[in-house]
């Protein structure tokens, strides 16, 4: 049985949306979550991600108006048979009867009559809790375009809260101390897509602690080109375990890097994931066109120990704040809802639990127990080190041990996460140039 | 002091509550009687009675034999006819002896006769497990009561509300269930002096939080609130209700704290299927507190089996403190 | 009552009563037997749903019974009980309201011919089930003990509830509390199919009563005079503050044990031999024989029992049916507790 593509509701007050583009041809497979078309509504243009995986059939016309909560395509199943569209189960919304209330049914002494049944909507076959459901019908929000953090993926209130916060979707609020110990899992390192284009592909490696919506603000000024993040193991959406090594870290990241099957790539890493960047760089030069690390990992002993373990331990907001304002030059940077957020994306306990094992692999002591700076020296292919010098985590100063044709950038006022601080003043630096 | 009456309080087991209960009701109530196995010289199975048969003499404390069913229907038919008995079940399992008479005759003649008679008729129910007595004298049937339109049934937790509730029912022109948890009869607590009511229906807060809704029953309140306290050091910030009374049940209270925290279990020894977390489950999923669910709703109640006679298994078979805070934990950590 | 000089071999009832109380009492046996004819054609017409137990053939112990009771004693009675509503003076309108299934019946349409009532005459009503008005009517006889009201309490059985566990729990109590209460077993020789002699270890049920130290009798049921004369010694003892009794009226149902009975478990001759112990005939011969009443008053009797069958049908055809949205009222007397 196909699956059906719908055309999402995705702004509060919208009816219908046209396809602008479609990132799939007829016929073409597909996996969940790569960006399958674009649609333009009267207020916005957005990138909608499959809903699942398959072949896709049965292409509505792209820059036709068409009814939220309608068909747009089917996804088929390899070698499933293709004829007709299938009927479809759902319904155009209509505004006129979002708000109507059902008539009590009269003269029944079993029904309690102050509870009208709740008419169906859209959103019947996600996976979401009441609550979520209902927060989302206040907010106006699809529950189709988020993930849940519950088990199943099932969307929770605080997923729906976070979207409609205008942020990714994320955890539960953490209230749960992470455990001593915790269930490695198994499985692929989570790689998510973003942006299309042409060009040759940026492939983001975020740092220790942090997940793959860290490049969110920076996106936006990496070009037109598609961009490939990788979730760390024990990190984001990649399984929680944590690697017994450096060279076993560098090695997961090298294999997930190879099964991309990228003939060439900009590599990109911030902090640990610079290291990482490096040490793949180091191994497959002939497919990186370019090597950016940002405030990277690997270059020298010192490490901020006290604000890696703040973070690791941080059970709610207010233990993990202060040592997210240690990330940054301007503190002011770290707003409140900032540090909700990424509590949030915290929450699982098995995810602390998992990097607090592996910062203490990593950085036992406070200390930085790899050292990539003979990499650094056989380096061929154009590379750069970008760094705030008002950095608090690891001393700007490990960049001047950058050797031969490795360019240096210097932000004044800048802290760890130059990226996040400065986006557009990167973008100008990097952005045509890679 | 107590804010109700203004009276003062003192520490007062539930045993004592309930027998000042009795005394205050006989002292000023000419047609209050008490029946009973062994209510009279005995005191009471468990010397809940006391020495009221000296104070009050065998004509109103009254020594039935044993004779459930027949003892019950006296008891209903004298109600219905100016006095006001309360009666004594000596285990709460010995009401199965009588049920034709409370279900079928307490609850329903006064529907049955178009309202033209009522049966003010309060009947005692030593129940639960914990003492050792196995499957006959264990048991937690207040669900079965609950199911009778016509009945009203109760579960004081606290000496406060013991005394509170029994002399609510004595004011109540319905027929009256009051389930006593055997294991809470020495329990102590402030009772108030002199008369004063607990309201029937009405649950009470017993711990105020935002994370999840605890709903208890009798002895299970109090573990619920040991509960509470552990997880409150966890970060967890439950809220604890005192169900009190299990027909009519406070939908309101239940309903507002389900709302407010998105998370429920409910905690009961009766046996877990088809009781009273069925009855909660169901009234919040039939409610607009559904759509302030934000997780399953967990029941935890007694096993499916009877109320053994070893000491652990009889543990074993009712939730306990380490139950409720697994339950409470998987909630809030989002895991089921 | 002390015997009349004058009448050395009359009825103990006739000896006892005025003239005018025993016309009113044959009346009250014409009623129960007209009520019970009226309610089966109604039945059979579609007026009443559910099913309905006939007393036909005992109207002798149901009026006899409660001869010299007054509205402050108490009656409990039975799922074949119209005949002891109407022997305590209940109307008959409201009686057939409540068949009807009307709001202006005894029980506003929520009783039903198996929970008939009428409080207000002390009757604590019929009951569904067997032997479960016995413990309750011992309950009323310890309030008037406790209370002090000099009430007595009738208990209406039948034979099938003497081996009903209650049955012999109450009466046990009656007797340890010394209560005034008369327990009255109508044997009808049957429980639903199986005769006494099936059922009962005892050949006669009053034999119980040795069983709770209390005085038993059996009577001829349908011997109008003999059942008064047992139970008003029995109300007697009970007022004077010597405790319960147990009578037996032996009798028998005209009709079947409901109106599903095929009647497989008895003959014919059984029924037709037990037609000519008709306790009316009965009644109506010792008035007649006693020169209390005349044909043209028996006519009249009949007649004007007649004409109250037929108004009381037309008063519950014409009563309004309870409304529908109020069906779960009078479940708690403060009914915001529903």
């Amino acid at each position: 049985m196909p699956t059906e593509v719908i055309m999402p509701k995705v702004d509060m007050d919208m009816a219908s949306g046209k396809i602008t583009t479609w990132h799939v041809g007829e016929g073409e497979a597909v996996e969940k979550g790569d960006p399958l078309f674009d649609i333009e509504t009267d207020k916005a243009a957005m990138e909608v991600e499959s809903p699942g995986s398959g072949i896709l059939h049965h292409r509505a016309a792209e820059g036709r108006d068409i009814p939220i909560g309608m068909p747009v395509a089917w996804l088929y199943d390899k070698g499933e048979s293709v004829s007709t569209p299938p009927e479809s189960g759902a319904h155009p919304e209509d505004p006129a009867r979002t708000d109507a209330i059902p008539e009590p049914v009269a003269g029944d002494v079993f029904l309690h009559k102050d509870e009208p049944p709740v008419a169906p909507g859209a959103d019947d076959k996600v996976r979401a809790t009441p609550r979520a459901r209902r927060l989302a019908r206040d907010h106006g929000i699809a529950l189709g375009d988020m993930t849940g953090s519950g088990p199943r993926g099932r969307i929770q209130a605080a997923n729906v809260e976070a979207f409609a916060d205008g942020r990714a979707p994320l955890g539960e609020p953490s209230v749960a101390a992470a455990p001593a110990s915790f269930h490695p899992q198994a499985g692929d390192l989570k790689v998510s897509r973003r942006g299309s284009g042409s060009g040759v592909p940026a492939v983001l490696i975020h740092g220790f602690a942090s997940d793959s919506h860290s490049w969110a603000a920076f996106e936006p000024h990496l070009g037109n080109r598609p961009l490939i993040r990788i979730d760390l193991p024990g990190h984001g959406k990649s399984p929680r375990r944590a690697p017994a090594s450096f060279t076993a870290l560098a090695s997961e990241l090298r294999q997930a890097f190879d099964q991309l099957g990228l003939e060439r790539a900009h590599l990109l890493g911030h902090s640990l994931g610079g290291a990482l960047a490096l040490a793949i760089a180091d191994t497959r030069p002939r497919k990186i066109a370019s090597l950016t690390l940002l405030s990277p990992a690997g270059l020298g002993p010192e490490i901020n120990g006290e604000a890696i373990a703040g973070i690791c331990r941080a059970n709610r907001a207010e233990s993990l704040g202060p040592w997210l304002k240690r990330l940054v030059g301007d503190p002011d940077l770290i707003t409140d809802r900032y540090i909700r957020t990424a509590m949030k994306g915290r929450a699982d306990p098995d995810l602390r639990a998992a990097q607090t094992a592996m910062s203490d692999v990593l950085f036992p002591d406070g200390t930085q127990a790899f050292d990539l700076t003979p990499a650094l020296g056989r380096l061929a292919m154009p590379s750069r080190i970008i760094w705030g010098k008002s950095d608090t985590i690891i001393p700007w100063r490990h960049a001047l041990r950058a050797k031969g044709q490795t360019a240096l950038h210097l932000y004044q006022g800048l802290g760890h996460t130059p990226q996040f601080e400065a986006p557009e003043e990167l973008g100008k630096l990097i952005g045509d140039s890679l | 002091m107590n804010a109700q009456t203004g009276a003062a309080a003192r520490e007062l087991s539930y045993a004592e509550a309930i027998r000042e209960a009795m005394d205050i009701a006989l002292a000023t109530d000419e047609r209050v009687v008490l029946m009973g196995e062994d209510i009279g010289v005995y005191g009471g199975a468990f010397q809940v009675t006391g020495n009221l048969v000296e104070k009050y003499g065998t004509d109103r404390v009254i020594d039935t034999p044993i004779s459930e069913l027949g003892g019950a229907g006296v008891a209903v038919g004298a109600a219905m006819t100016g006095l006001r008995p309360i009666f004594e079940f000596q285990f709460s399992d010995f009401a199965t002896l009588a049920m034709e008479q409370i279900v079928n005759q307490a609850a329903k003649v006064r529907y049955m006769l178009g309202g033209a008679v009522s049966v003010p008729v309060v009947m005692r129910f030593p129940a639960g497990s914990g003492t050792g007595a196995a499957a006959q004298h264990s048991q937690s049937l207040e669900a079965w009561f609950g199911h009778v339109p016509g009945l009203k049934v109760v579960q004081p937790a606290t000496p406060e509300d013991a005394k509170g509730l029994l002399l609510a029912a004595l004011d109540d022109p319905d027929p009256v269930m009051i389930f006593e948890h055997k294991i809470l009869y020495k329990m102590k607590g402030m009772v108030p002096e002199g008369h004063y009511t607990t309201p029937i229906g009405k649950a009470a807060v017993r711990r105020e939080g935002t994370d999840l809704t605890i709903v208890s029953t009798s002895i299970m309140m109090h573990k619920a609130l040991d509960a509470a306290q552990t997880l409150a050091e966890e970060g967890i910030d439950p809220e604890v209700i005192d169900l009190r009374t299990v027909r009519p049940m406070d939908r309101d209270t239940v309903l507002a704290s389900v709302r407010k925290t998105g998370r429920l279990i409910c905690v009961y020894e009766g046996v877990k299927t088809l009781g009273i977390g069925a009855e909660v489950s169901a009234m919040v999923a039939e409610s607009d507190a559904f759509d302030f669910l934000d997780a399953p709703i967990i029941r935890l109640g007694g096993a499916e089996s009877p109320i053994p006679y070893n000491p652990e298994l009889e543990k074993a078979v009712v939730p306990q403190v380490p139950d409720i805070l697994e339950a409470a934990r998987s909630l809030a950590k989002g895991m089921i | 009552m002390p015997d009349q000089e004058a009448s050395g071999n009359s009825p103990y009832a006739v000896r006892t009563y005025e003239p005018a109380r025993l016309i009113e009492a044959l009346r009250k046996m014409h009623l129960i037997r007209r009520f019970e004819e009226g309610a089966e054609d109604s039945y059979m017409r579609g007026l009443i749903h559910g099913t309905m137990h006939l007393s036909i053939g005992q109207e002798a112990s149901a009026v006899a019974a409660c001869m010299s009771l007054t509205d402050d004693d108490k009656i409990t009675s039975t799922h074949r009980g119209h005949g002891h509503c109407i022997a305590k003076g209940a109307d008959l309108g409201r009686m057939f309201a409540e068949f009807f299934g009307k709001e202006t019946g005894y029980c506003r349409g929520r009783g039903g011919s198996m929970h008939i009532a009428d409080v207000d005459k002390g009757n604590l009503g019929a009951n569904g089930i067997v032997g479960g008005g016995i413990p309750i009517a011992v309950g009323a006889a310890l309030s008037a003990k406790r209370l002090g009201t000099g009430a007595v309490t009738v208990c209406f059985f039948g034979d099938g509830a003497n081996n009903e566990g209650a049955f012999h729990e109450a009466l046990n109590m009656a007797a340890v509390w010394t209560l005034p209460v008369i327990f009255v077993c109508e044997n009808n020789k049957y429980g639903m199919s199986t005769s006494t002699e099936r059922s009962t270890a005892v050949k006669n049920i009053a034999e119980r009563a040795g069983a709770y130290s209390m005085p038993g009798e059996t009577v001829d049921g349908n011997d109008f005079s003999a059942v008064c004369q047992a139970i008003d010694a029995a109300v007697k003892r009970a007022r004077d503050g010597k405790g319960p009794s147990l009578i037996e009226n032996l009798t028998y149902r005209w009709r079947g044990h409901s109106k599903s009975d095929r009647n497989r478990y008895r003959t014919k001759e059984e029924i037709s031999d037990w037609q000519a112990k008709d306790p009316i005939v009965r009644m109506s011969r010792m008035l007649k024989d006693h020169g209390i009443i005349d044909d043209a008053g028996l006519a009249k009797i009949e007649r004007d029992v007649a004409q109250t069958i037929e108004e009381a049908i037309a008063f519950a055809a014409g009563s309004p049916s309870p409304k529908i949205d109020e069906a779960t009222r009078y479940v708690y007397t403060d009914e915001a507790a529903a």
